[in-house]
């Protein structure tokens, strides 16, 4: 091949590789989340109660600890369970049994969990138990306006006072 | 798969840093791709979960690891590329220069801008320009869920790991031995190793010269076992020898455990043979078909040869081309070449047409038992025919600087006037130093050379001259017709066959040739 030529047929296939390597470096779209549809995100983290009370420990059992590990009352370090139960019109969303983190199980309990739903005018009914008996000693309900495209975080925060719904 | 991780992961980090929607698509992707680990369990994404969520301190950190990813890389690249001996890590200048200013061309056309203004947490992302080079597992984990991307990822990675043992049998095979005769030895052999390479690499003193099928040097018997043959020259193994057993060391590789018996040699003082690049410092033209190649190795580090060896010229399709060594071991700044264009001639064209002073390229030297004996004091003869002056110029160079007092005759035999291309060197040689003479010889003397010296062929010349040779030490170096019409008309003047060395320039063997006179493809039994 002559050297015009072969100029000519390098510069081609460099022009291909760029226009190979443009085209894809951010195209084509991609589309997480289908048109018409809104995002509910449920995360928090929260330390259930523990499993059993703290106990007095009798002055017998003091003595026989060593004298610098006795502390007056004995608190077992395991929690429950965090039970929550999600509903959206009625009807169960999402329900997860989270137990404790942490290898004494005396972490706190983590829920992290995406869902897609249509997008609209939705009720929502959030129900948490933290405790051994599984009673749901938290609750909220909301109405709430989910267009397109939006995201929903339902966030527990038991100091702020349960269930917290942010848009 | 440390390294190819690190730098993904480095990538992926710096899409985040933009923080528009891409990265805000990445960063909640890469979280909630992580929280799908029990160790993490929902936990990671607490950062990201909402606008207040993301503080000042997880953003330095975002930064660190902006900068802490690729030192780390670079760290273990730097350790990686040390424990691979001569690592080539750049592509060739042309491929580099030429991707380079492409993709620079390319980010001027179509620059990536950020993506649908600052992250905005409270909002699903429901569209997003991927890089799809970069980020199709992003996509994956939103397509399938983050647990079966952990299996893929995970498993591809196992894989990759496990690859250099994993397949065909073929490879794991750990080689076969031979037990070697006369030395009743048992050497490994790697698996598609030559038979020379093993034993060279086990210190067996094997015999050898063109390590290329061509010199038939490496000649040894098989007594059990079976080889490859490998792509040799019929010269070298004909066709008679092979049926008798006989193989080409350096071209076979083994079948089976093998039993050979070769002739052992003394290697000229051990030194050890190795690939070494270097760059064409200078190149003249010395007549009208001899090129002068002056050589720059690279590391500065000229290879210790002996007056006379050759290095073979590796071609970046494998071929090798042998070409003397024209300056004498005690130059330790450049190598000379001195190369006769053979029409024709694969590299010997490009020499002369293409190659430009800068070049690189590469060889493997030294070689060849062709090489000035220290060890005798019988005046010497030299036989040059064309450019096997070149190892010649070694030789007496190399005699001079060691103060050698032996009687030195160098008869150069050339077709004409223009073909000797070096005439003032050997005539100051003679002017400078009383135990040197020069004879050339023409054989083809044309009317206008005004040639009044000697002609014909030019062993008949040295025969003239010295009618007993028993006293004599003859070294001749040039054509394979040269050497091969001069050394029996040698021993019929009485040279012992103690006395007498001679290199042939010998072409290659054309691997890739139709002509099947030339090529003797074997081993495909
Ligand atoms: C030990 C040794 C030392 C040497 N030292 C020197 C030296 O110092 N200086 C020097 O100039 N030379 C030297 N030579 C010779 C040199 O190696 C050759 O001239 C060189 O290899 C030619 O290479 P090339 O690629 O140009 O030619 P090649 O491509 O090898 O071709 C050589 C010839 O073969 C012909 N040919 C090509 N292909 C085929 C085919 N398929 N079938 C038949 N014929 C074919 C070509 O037409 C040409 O005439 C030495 C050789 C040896 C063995
Ligand atoms: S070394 Fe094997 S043929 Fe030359």
């Amino acid at each position: 091949m002559n050297a015009p030529a072969r100029y000519a047929v390098q510069g081609l296939l460099y022009a291909a590789f760029i226009a190979f390597v443009g085209y894809f470096a951010n195209a084509p779209t991609y589309e997480p989340l289908a048109p018409g549809y809104a995002l509910v995100r449920l995360s928090f983290s929260h330390g259930a109660q523990r499993k059993e009370p703290c106990r007095k420990r009798t002055a017998e059992e003091l003595a026989k600890l060593p004298p610098n590990m006795r502390a007056p009352l004995d608190c077992p370090r395991e929690r429950s369970s965090v039970i929550v139960e999600l509903e959206m019109d009625g009807e169960l969303l999402y329900r997860i049994v989270a137990p404790p983190t942490g290898l004494a199980g005396d972490g706190a309990s983590t829920v992290y969990r995406r869902l897609t739903v249509k997008a609209g005018r939705h009720h929502f009914r959030a129900r948490l138990s933290d405790n051994v008996k599984g009673e749901f000693n938290y609750a909220a309900e909301r109405s709430i306006d989910l267009g397109a495209g939006r995201a929903l975080l339902i966030d527990f925060n038991a100091g702020q006072g349960g269930f917290l719904f942010r848009m | 798969m440390t390294l190819l991780w690190l730098v993904y992961a480095s990538g992926i980090n710096g899409y985040m840093l933009p923080w528009d929607k891409l990265a805000q698509f990445v960063v909640i992707a890469t979280a909630e791709w992580f929280d799908a680990l029990p160790i993490f369990g929902g936990t990671l994404i607490r950062n990201f979960i909402a606008e207040g969520a993301v503080n000042d301190r997880l953003w330095s950190l975002l930064s660190f690891i902006h900068i802490g990813l690729p030192l780390a890389v670079l760290a273990l690249l730097w350790i990686h590329t040390h424990r691979v001996p001569g690592a080539n890590t750049n592509p060739p200048r042309a491929i580099m220069v030429g991707t380079s200013v492409a993709l620079v061309v390319l980010s001027l056309v179509r620059p990536v801008t950020s993506q649908g203004g600052p992250a905005d947490l409270s909002a699903a992302i429901t569209t997003v320009d991927l890089d799809w080079f970069y980020l199709p597992v992003y996509a994956l984990i939103y397509r399938w869920s983050p647990g079966e991307v952990w299996l893929l990822v995970g498993g591809a990675t196992v894989l990759f790991l496990l690859l250099p043992w994993l397949p065909p049998k073929r490879r794991r095979k750990a080689g076969f031995h031979i037990l070697l005769h006369p030395d009743n030895r048992i050497i490994p052999v790697r698996d598609g190793e030559p038979v020379l390479e093993a034993a060279l690499r086990e210190a067996v003193p094997a015999p050898f010269e063109c390590r290329n099928g061509g010199c038939g040097e490496c000649k040894a018997t098989l007594l059990h076992g079976s080889v490859d043959y490998g792509l040799y020259q019929d010269s070298a193994l004909t066709p008679d020898e092979r049926a008798g057993g006989k193989f080409l060391m350096c071209c076979a590789t083994p079948l089976a455990d093998l039993e050979i018996e070769y002739v052992p040699t003394k290697t000229p003082g051990n030194v050890p043979v190795r690939v070494y690049t270097a760059r064409v410092m200078r190149m003249k033209l010395l007549s009208h078909d001899v090129m002068q190649l002056l050589l720059k190795v690279q590391g500065d580090e000229v290879p210790r040869f002996y007056a006379g060896q050759y290095i073979n010229v590796l071609l970046p399709d494998g071929q090798k081309r042998s070409f003397s060594f024209a300056t004498a071991p005690h130059e330790r700044d450049h190598i000379e070449l001195q190369i006769r264009r053979v029409p024709g001639g694969l590299f010997t064209t490009r020499i002369f047409e293409e190659m430009k002073e800068g070049d690189t390229l590469q060889f493997e030297g030294p070689l060849g038992s062709f090489f000035l004996r220290e060890d005798s004091r019988k005046p010497i003869i030299f036989v040059a025919g064309a450019t096997g002056f070149a190892p010649v110029k070694s030789m007496v160079e190399h005699a001079f600087h060691t103060g050698m007092k032996r009687k030195m005759y160098l008869y150069w035999g050339v077709r004409s006037l223009r073909d000797l291309y070096l005439p003032e060197l050997p005539r100051r040689w003679a002017r400078e130093h009383e135990n040197f003479a020069f004879i050339p010889v023409l054989s083809e003397p044309k009317p206008e050379d005004e040639w009044t010296g000697r002609t014909g062929l030019v062993h008949e010349a040295i025969l003239a001259d010295f009618p007993n040779l028993s006293e004599h030490q003859i070294y001749a170096c040039g054509s394979v017709a040269m050497v091969q019409t001069a050394h029996p008309a040698f021993v019929a003047h009485g040279m012992s066959e103690h006395d007498c060395f001679s290199d042939a320039f010998k072409l290659a063997p054309h691997l890739r040739a139709e002509s099947a006179e030339l090529v003797q493809p074997g081993g495909r039994r």
